[in-house]
Order: C-alpha cells, then structure tokens, then sequence
C-alpha cells in the first residue's frame, strides 16, 4: 500500500506538467527497448550489429538500412539499438554504485558523527575537487580500455555528492525526535536504520540519482567520443559519434544518428527531474556550500 | 553588521583548508598514477615503448624507488615546477602548460561572460513569468541545451556556422600565419589590444566568439535554473509584498529587492562553474582546434604521454578548488548569514 501510493504520488507528479511527463515518456520507451535487446539479443534488430560487409559501407538511410551504414558497412539502426542497453546500463551502474557508496558513507557520516563524519566528509571534499571529465578521462587511460574500466573510472569522480546528498538528509531525520526518542527507549540500530532514517532520506536520493543518469551518460559517451577507455568496435553512443570527426563533411548521419540518440535520452532523463530537480539541486548546492564554510 | 574581522577569519580558514584540499589531491593523482597499474614504467613510457625507453622512464621518475621516496620527489618536482619533457615536442611540459594556459582562460571568461548575460536573463524572465508558456518554453530550452552532447554542439556549430554560412572562422585562435603581438598577458584579444594592434584584435574576437558561444549554451543551464529559482525564492516574501503596500513601482522592486537577493545563489554558482568550464574545455579544444589546457590534455593521452597529463590533471583540480574557494568568499561577502558558523540563524 505504502509503495503503491508512493508510486502514485510520483506519476502524479511527473504527469502533471507536460515537459516532464513527455520526458518520463521518453525514458521509459528506450529502456524497454534495452531491456528487449538485452533478453532477445540480435533477433529483435535487422542486422547483426558487429557484422562488417565493406560492400555495404557508408550507405545512405533507406527502407533497407534505416539508419544506414557506417564505414564497415555494419548497420547503424543494429548498432543504436545494441548500445542502448550498453549506455544506459553502464550510465544506472555508475548511479547505482553512487548511490550505494553515498547511502553508507552518508548514513555513518550524518548518523553517527564524530571524528568518523570529519574523516568521510573531508575525504568528500579531497574527492569533489576533481574535474569530472579530466580526472575520467586520466584514469580510464591508466586502467586501459574496457566497459569495467570505463564505469570505474566514471565512480571515481562521481559519488562524492552522494555522500553530502545523504549525509545532510540523515542530519536533518537524525535531529528529529521521534529518532531521539527511538534512541533513548534502546530501539535496535537496525530498526531505526531501516524504519527511521531510510525512509525519509530515500525520495530525495532517488530523484537525485535518477536525474543524474542523463548526466553519467553524458560523461560517459564523451569518454566513448575521445576514444578513451571503451574499447573499439563497442556500440557505444560515445563511440559510434566520434566517425564524425571523419565523415563529418561526406556522411554527417552516420556520427549525427547516435549523438541524437544520446541527447534524447538525456533530455528524457533531465526533463523527467526538472519538476523536482531545480528544488533539490538548489537545495543540494546550499548544503555544499554551507557546509563547507569555516570549518577545517 | 557582522565585523570585517570575522570574514577575515572565514577567508583566512578557507585558504588555509584549501591548500590541504590541494595537498590531498595531489597525494591521490600520485597514487593513482604511481600503484593503481601493475607496471607504472611500463604505463609511463606508452604502450609502444621499447625496453630500453622503459628502463630509461623508470629511472628519470625514480619508478623503482620506495614509495614514499616517490611521493617525496613528485611533491619535489611538483612545486619546483619541473615536470619533466615532452617526449612529442620536447619541450618542458611546464613551459607548454604556461603556453596554453591563458588561451583556455580567455575562452572560459568569454564564455562566462555569455552565460551570465543569456543565464541570469533567462532566469529573470522564466520566473517573472512563472508557469505560463514562457516560462515552459524556457526551461525546454535549458534543459535541451544541458542535454545537448559537447562534442553534438560544437560539431553541429562549426557545421553550421563556418561551412553552410561563413559567418565564422572554421578553428584556430587566430588567422595562420598572424604574428601574434608581443606576450604581456598572454591572453590574444588582450594582448592585441594593449599593444595597440587593432586589426589582430578583430581577428582574434571572430575567433573566439563561436567556441565561447558554444560553451556557453551547454552550460548556461544551471545558471538559468538556479537564477530562476533563486528569484521565485524571494519573489513572495513578506519585504517584498510590503514594498508593493508601500506603492514602490514594480520595476524598482523588481531591481532593488527581487534582483538582488534572488541572485546571491547565482553568484557564487557563477564560480564554481569557472572550473567547470575550464575542464568541459576538453572537446570544445579539440573540435574548434583551440590551443588550450583542454586539448592540450587530450593530446598527452593520444600521444601517450603520461607524465604531461598528470601534471594537467594537477593543474585543473587546483584551477577547481581555487573556483570553489572564490564561490565561498564571494558567498559570505553577499551574504553575511554564512560567516555565523554555517548555519542560517
């Protein structure tokens, strides 16, 4: 019942403004489509995504290539179609594993204080002063090309506002009472862990986590675009773009139709949160920079 | 009034604190490069090294030594400022980091210029107009500029702009073959300027205004989101509807007590996104052909030259903290609450 309700408050709320309703739309067609590929395999798509027949290279878009070849003659609707389950999985694995970092450094940081919050939290700053895509693209380079890599190299630079996202959820549940209370009769850690804090820090999180998908991707296929830790010949969106720094002027569509598909699944994902998301991202940014003033 | 010699405590501890910040970080970026692979000489001298190259990388970084002796001479080098050569160019990389530097400064300052004009104008307009088509429109528009793939952008804006109308340059910071004017700044369009040469500076301008641009519309986003937010914030706050009672005109409260309280938040968004810019540089650079840091990074990854981009990652994780350490002075000089401890009374 709780869940149900919950699951209909938040339809209500993405379906009551068009943009964000369109957006939900938009995420939920492609990850099906994902989901299909990755049960069904090469069956649900025209051509085999790998197969290369240079006789059918750099063809233009018809009824028998929907989207046309690329210069190894393999097709590129195959290709779009394969790499979605690749883009988006990678992308909700790198939020998943935020998340999941955030939840349980967060939780001990905002819960338990102490010098144990001062240790994580200063960690979090060490961290959060990375430059995203820099610091990917230099670890990615480091570990050397692979799907792992690329996601790991991604985390690296990722979780750190997980933690502040957590930690100042829990602060906040944690100096309520009915927690004091439960303190104070001697509830079980585990009770008030699961019954208490994790309820109410969880909604936040998950709008921020699933917003934050399109914004993984975009990182991520900007790893695929240099050339940098996905390996070659992957259906990655990233990847497949970057032909247009080759076929730019002869064959725009070959590198255009996967970057389209990259901005529209991260519009989908953007448009979805921006209901909630100029409200939590506010919110987020005042805690961070609050929180990180006079204090060593 | 909060003392002035609180916000020199609050400015002197966060100096303070960032410096440790910088200190952290570069113990990580050694760590990462010096144990996370299997063989760092190996990694070092590019998978293409001969053995001989290999053993000659491990010696001139000291790769066999002790670990701590390793960070000992990595912090050694570091604050020395060598950072060793450039195995493309041969060049001092620090000499080409210091080359390259400015040019990445005058294409994020220019672009931020455009974000604050198009960012806080769109925010302004979204929220006066809140909820209707506008603003609806508005935060499409943002939103599908977010969304919008750096490399999408800047490929589709030299398409558009330099092959289908020539209304741009198609790259470069300048026409090939211009003598560039004599190094004060080290900034092109500045340095043109200076020294009087005012057709370099025209030439200049054309050059820079389409990757800016550019930069510009992926980004302006948070800026607008945060402008409009900030705004609705105090767009219904008692003062204001006071100021209506009182009869003020709507265009002085707009100004005088929306504008100014509403873009506090923007203020100091507008310096920590300085340092995003400046890493999001990486493909604009190399798509617009910019010589910048960014591309400049790229390049050490494509040529396998390791040390240089550890040294460029060092580089533009100290150019964020820095941006970040601005944001928060700036944000306790506007607002005052900020200095009391962190918490709002």
């Amino acid at each position: 019942m709780n869940i149900r309700s919950q699951i209909k408050k938040f339809l209500n709320t993405i379906f009551s403004n068009w943009l964000s309703g369109t957006g939900f739309i938009i995420i939920l067609i492609f990850i099906v489509i994902a989901v299909l590929y990755e049960i069904l395999g090469t069956r649900i798509v025209p051509y085999n995504p790998y197969q290369i027949n240079l006789l059918q290279a750099n063809m233009p878009p018809s009824s028998t290539h929907w989207f046309g070849t690329d210069d190894l003659g393999r097709d590129i609707f195959s290709r779009v179609i394969a790499a979605l389950p690749i883009d988006l999985g990678i992308s909700l694995l790198i939020v998943f594993v935020s998340s999941f970092i955030g939840l349980v450094l967060g939780i001990v940081a905002g819960y338990f204080r102490g010098a144990l919050e001062e240790v994580i939290m200063r960690l979090t700053d060490l961290f959060l002063a990375f430059p995203p895509i820099i610091m990917s693209m230099a670890i990615a380079a480091t570990l050397g090309p692979s799907l792992l890599n690329a996601a790991i190299s991604v985390i690296f630079v990722w979780w750190p506002p997980y933690v502040r996202l957590v930690r100042g959820n829990t602060l906040q549940v944690a100096s309520q009472d009915f927690i004091a209370i439960s303190r104070v009769l001697n509830t079980p850690f585990r009770k008030i862990l699961f019954k208490g804090v994790l309820p109410n820090i969880i909604t936040p999180l998950l709008i921020y986590a699933t917003m934050d998908v399109g914004t993984a991707m975009l990182t991520l296929s900007t790893l695929g675009f240099l050339g940098i830790g996905i390996p070659i010949n992957t259906p990655e969106l990233g990847l497949m773009s970057s032909i247009l720094t080759t076929t730019f002027y002869t064959y725009p569509y070959e590198g255009l139709i996967p970057a389209a598909f990259i901005f529209l699944i991260v519009l989908g994902f953007s448009l979805t949160g921006e209901y909630w998301k100029f409200r939590t991202v506010m919110k987020h940014l005042q805690d961070h920079i609050r929180d990180s003033s006079g204090r060593l | 009034m909060v003392g002035r010699r609180e916000l020199t405590v609050f400015i002197l501890k966060r100096i303070l604190f960032s410096f440790f910040v910088i200190i952290g970080t570069i113990i990580i970026i050694f760590l990462i490069s010096h144990t996370l692979s299997k063989d760092p000489a190996a990694l070092w001298a590019g998978p293409k090294a001969r053995p001989s190259t290999i053993a000659y990388v491990t010696k001139e970084y000291g790769l066999n030594k002790p670990l701590y002796i390793q960070l000992l001479n990595f912090f050694e080098g570091f604050f020395s400022g060598n950072f060793g050569t450039d195995p493309v160019t041969h060049q001092p990389v620090a000499s080409e980091i210091f080359y390259y530097f400015p040019n990445t400064i005058e294409l994020v300052i220019t672009a931020l210029i455009f974000i604050i004009i198009i960012g806080v104008g769109l925010g302004y307009i979204s929220a006066v107009h809140f909820n209707s088509k506008i603003d609806n429109a508005i935060r499409l528009l943002y939103t599908s500029a977010w969304a919008t793939p750096t490399f999408l952008a800047s490929i589709l804006a030299v398409l558009v702009f330099t092959s289908y109308i020539h209304a741009f340059p198609s790259g470069g910071m300048y026409t090939p073959g211009l003598t560039p004017p004599q190094r004060i700044t080290g900034i092109f369009v500045l340095d043109s300027l200076l020294t009087g040469n005012f057709g370099d500076f025209v030439n200049g301008l054309d050059h820079l205004i389409l990757p800016s641009i550019t930069l510009a519309f992926l980004n302006f986003g948070i800026v607008t989101r945060i402008s409009r937010s900030g705004i609705l914030n105090v767009k219904w706050m008692p003062y204001v509807k006071n100021a209506k009672a009182k009869g003020v005109n709507e265009r002085s409260i707009n100004r005088n007590h929306i504008l100014r309280n509403g873009l506090i938040e923007s203020n100091t968004v507008i310096a920590v996104m300085f340092g995003w810019l400046v890493t999001g540089t990486v493909v604009v650079e190399e798509i617009f052909s910019w010589p910048g840091i960014g591309r400049f990074a790229y390049n050490a990854i494509t040529s396998d030259d390791y040390p240089a981009l550890i040294y460029v990652v060092i580089i533009f994780t100290i150019l964020v903290i820095i941006a970040n350490l601005i944001a928060d002075i700036m944000y306790a000089i506007l607002d005052p609450r900020i200095r009391l401890g962190g918490t709002v009374k």
